[in-house]
């Protein structure tokens, strides 16, 4: 193919791609908003319900796990201004959910806003992405990896995020992670000390780490295996999870999120069907889907 | 305040051992009823776990 023909073809796919995208993007994300308010009240009333004794903390520990799991994606539309844009009226609503849908994980909205941006800017770089040290050679040593990057020595994971902060020059965002942290710690403490050391384990400690380990594995891990390329088209790639889209938290499809991040979560393997022979002519990685 | 803090985090698995794992430990035997040998008592057990198990964790920079 000659470089003009190769140069119309490219965009042509480019249109196309473009015209699918925006057919998307744009539309209220309603499930995703109702989601992050549903999911935290439902997490908050664990506490009075487990501390009055009213519910069995072996009965609200699987739920707080669950919420844990399901907490980060809300703040993930609106780290994308996918709820409401700067400048919109809703756009206090964007805030606001992408503020209190991760405060069971302990994940301030301004730090994971400001790192995931870097890992979309520097997909799968070594140096550049936050989320590189979560690269491993398959599913037990991600999750493994997910565990080891968490210890106090570890230079991945929130160390990433640190250095990625300082690297940026928003130091007032590493202060609010620090001062998040340690509320975290003095609540937990001073819940343990005060007899409710089981409850705190099982409804804020233990499930914030099953919660993490999950959200590193589908949204930073599967995604981007093996994670040694950079290019737009080959960073990120289309799989099928063992347990579905939804166990998955709809991360089959997380090419197209990679690509145009203002698609909506819910709205993602719809775009990626649409997509699928531009993708297939851009020589994505579509496995097993 | 800065120092404070960065001791806090410097310090943090012995921290989080007597903050957190002592008295899980001694809340976890309580409830279990779990009968302790010398004659240890739970709080005893609870920060002999912390100091070691913590210390550990201290040291090589990994809990596990």
């Amino acid at each position: 193919m000659t470089d003009t023909l190769q140069a119309a073809f490219d965009t042509d796919l480019m249109r196309q791609e473009r015209e699918i995208a925006r057919r998307h993007i744009g539309k209220f994300p309603w499930i995703s908003v109702t989601w992050a308010f549903v999911n935290l009240a439902v997490w908050l009333s664990l506490w009075p319900l487990v501390l009055t004794g009213t519910l069995s903390v072996w009965i609200a520990f699987p739920i707080a796990t669950l919420n844990v799991m399901l907490c980060y994606l809300p703040s993930h539309e609106a780290q994308h201004d996918i709820i409401a844009r700067p400048g919109d009226k809703l756009r206090w609503l964007n805030e606001l959910v992408g503020h209190i849908s991760t405060i069971p994980l302990v994940l301030p909205y301004r730090v994971a806003r400001l790192t995931h941006l870097e890992h979309h800017k520097h997909t799968n770089h070594p140096e550049l992405d936050p989320d590189y040290g979560t690269r491993a050679s398959g599913p037990l040593a991600a999750i493994w990896n997910s565990i080891q990057n968490r210890q106090p020595g570890s230079e991945s994971g929130p160390n990433a995020y640190a250095a990625a902060l300082q690297r940026i020059g928003r130091e007032d965002a590493m202060l609010e992670a620090v001062l998040s942290t340690l509320a975290f710690y003095v609540i937990l403490f001073a819940l343990a000390w005060s007899g409710f050391a089981i409850e705190a384990a099982l409804l804020w400690w233990l499930p914030r780490h099953i919660g993490q380990t999950y959200i590193v594995y589908y949204l930073s891990w599967a995604p981007h295996h093996p994670a040694y390329e950079m290019g737009r088209y080959r960073n990120t790639r289309g799989f099928r999870a063992a347990f579905g889209n939804i166990a998955s938290m709809g991360m089959q499809y997380h090419i197209v999120h990679h690509l145009h991040p203002r698609i909506p979560l819910i709205r993602t393997p719809r775009a990626f069907r649409e997509m699928r022979d531009v993708l297939e002519a851009r020589d994505c990685r579509l496995e097993d889907i | 305040m800065v120092f404070i803090i960065k001791t806090i985090f410097d310090y943090g698995a012995l921290v989080f051992a007597f903050g957190f794992i002592t008295p899980l430990t001694m809340q976890i035997i309580t409830r279990a009823g779990i009968d302790l040998p010398f004659g240890l008592t739970p709080p005893m057990a609870g920060l002999i776990l912390a100091a070691v198990w913590g210390g550990i964790a201290q040291y090589r920079g990994r809990w596990i």
